[in-house]
């Protein structure tokens, strides 16, 4: 376009880029027709409407707590749900849902030990199925680790850490996975920080005047605009300033995908409060001690193992995540007990990557086609 | 012969002004991730947080003077609410294994019978095993 047309398109485009600012809120996101299945607090698991339930093990969804789960369904044409019901799936998702003040005291270990393994037993009960793959993105990843991780027979109670809990005996995990019978099938994880010391996190909590249980304290639960707002300090320009210029670029050269740019935009602005108990968790175990990797994340007196993992395993790192560096996610491999292990490492940013324009071509049919090959009965 | 495309001033200002994006970017991400940003950020937050609270408590504190319900009660409301919800959950989970339990072994009773043993009779409206009569939600 000349210089001359941009400025005589500069008005309309004025008006064009206020409209869809105005009306992000209007969005449709989350629109596949779906059903609520179990409710407890805040939480609910949905089940999405399908005619075509052709694969024996159901799937779940969980996504991080400090995003709204819809990035899943994000609108009709671009959403994963879709795109897995098409594939013949019975899929799931649990909803952290949006916690209040009241929710301060919400750990952790109310999320993997209450939620999560409550959430997967209701899955199993409303499907029929007698297993189920979780698949888990981001934060939602961890907690699905932790949870397919977690030492089922109290042990961690009893006995003492072993020396190096990082690379414990293989011996004693055998006997550990053989006796606990779990009902997850396959596990994928999407995007998964387990290893925080390398991210710009640790540099801003890894020092004294920072003390996640004093923040908590004070705010009780973070309110999700600061949650989003640190977020977004770790690329200022790009989330502040270039986002905005490009759209505006793109209205005046009358490029704009509208829905799917106002459909990302109202998902990214959404952002639940995070509780303060599982805010000090999870800062001080992944950014402060690696208390994950090292094993010493206990929760309600159970160690979580990560060499207890011992499902079919997709892991996916995006080249370019930023706020959980593929180096962050490396060390799972050197942990997990599974034998089946496929990592997919593709370029892409950290929510892009799975819910960006490309994905539906690149990256789906890759995470359907793994989970068909292991969803038979 | 190739066609050498011409720049017009107006890309070159273009092309000037997304080097200095981007290089401003690159050196606001490199100062954001020095420690010393994360001590400012947390002491920003630690004051934000203290104002935040000062300001609600002062309003609470109206509120409840007012003989009307505060933000505190409200919580703690909720979180016996929540409480009772927990117990609720366990309880109900309780119910269904007893109830999945009994179901399965009102199935097996007529195989045993089979076997030799008494015969028992299932009652009326038995349910077989795996088939699922609660409600469609809880």
């Amino acid at each position: 376009m000349s210089a001359l047309g941009r400025v005589v398109r500069t008005p309309i485009a004025a008006l064009e880029y206020a409209n869809l600012k105005l009306t992000t809120a209007d969005a449709v996101i989350g629109a596949t027709p779906r059903e609520v299945v179990w409710t407890h607090r805040g939480v609910t698991l949905w089940r999405y409407r399908s005619n075509d339930r052709s694969r024996a093990v159901p799937v779940l969804l969980v996504f991080a707590l400090i995003n709204r789960p819809d990035i899943f369904d994000l609108r009709p044409g671009g959403s994963l749900v879709e795109y897995l019901l098409r594939e013949g799936f019975d899929v799931f998702l649990l909803d952290w849902g949006v916690p209040g003040e009241e929710d301060a005291d919400t750990g952790l270990e109310e999320y993997v030990c209450d939620e999560l393994h409550w959430g997967v037993r209701e899955t199993l009960r409303a499907s029929g199925a007698d297993e189920v793959t979780l698949l888990g993105w981001c934060m939602g990843a961890t907690l699905c680790a932790m949870y397919c991780g977690l030492d089922r027979q109290g042990e961690s109670r009893m006995t003492r850490a072993p020396r190096d809990p990082a690379r414990p005996d293989p011996a004693r995990l055998d006997a550990e996975r053989a006796a606990r019978a779990s009902p997850v099938r396959n596990l994928v994880l999407l995007t998964m920080p387990i290893d925080g010391r390398c991210s710009v996190y640790a540099k801003w909590t890894d020092n004294e005047a920072f003390d996640p249980d004093h923040m908590a304290e004070l705010w009780g639960s973070l309110p999700g605009w600061g949650v989003d707002f640190a977020n977004k300090m770790l690329k200022p320009v790009t989330n502040f300033w270039t986002t905005n210029r490009k759209l505006w670029e793109s209205v005046q050269e009358g490029t704009v995908k509208r829905e799917a740019q106002q459909s990302m935009a109202k998902w990214v602005a959404d952002n639940p409060p995070f509780p303060g108990k599982a805010f000090a968790q999870w800062l001080n175990w992944m950014y402060r001690d690696d208390a994950l990797i090292t094993g010493r994340v206990i929760l309600r007196g159970r160690r979580v193992k990560l060499g207890l993992i011992d499902q079919n395993l997709l892991v996916v790192t995006a080249q370019t995540d930023h706020i959980a560096p593929r180096v962050g996610t490396m060390p799972i491999f050197d942990l997990v007990g599974s034998e089946d292990v496929t990592h997919l490492d593709r370029p892409g940013g950290h929510i892009g990557l799975i819910a960006g324009s490309k994905a539906k071509h690149e990256i789906w049919p890759d995470l359907a086609a793994w989970m068909a090959e292991r969803s038979d009965r | 012969m190739a066609e050498r495309s011409i720049k017009t001033p107006e890309d070159t200002a273009r092309e000037l002004y997304e080097q200095a994006e981007s290089q401003t970017a690159k050196a606001l991400e490199e100062l954001v991730s020095k420690p010393s940003f994360g001590v400012m950020f947390a002491q920003v937050a630690e004051n934000v947080a203290a104002m935040a609270r000062i300001s609600t408590s002062v309003a609470d504190m109206l509120v409840r003077n007012l003989r009307i319900a505060g933000r505190a009660d409200i919580t703690k409301l909720a979180r016996q609410l929540h409480r009772t919800e927990d117990k609720l959950e366990r309880v109900l989970q309780e119910v269904e294994e007893l109830r999945d339990e009994l179901t399965a072994e009102r199935v097996r009773a007529p195989g045993s019978a089979r076997n030799g043993s008494r015969s028992e009779e299932p009652a009326a409206g038995d349910v077989p095993a795996g088939a699922d009569d609660r409600p469609a939600s809880r």
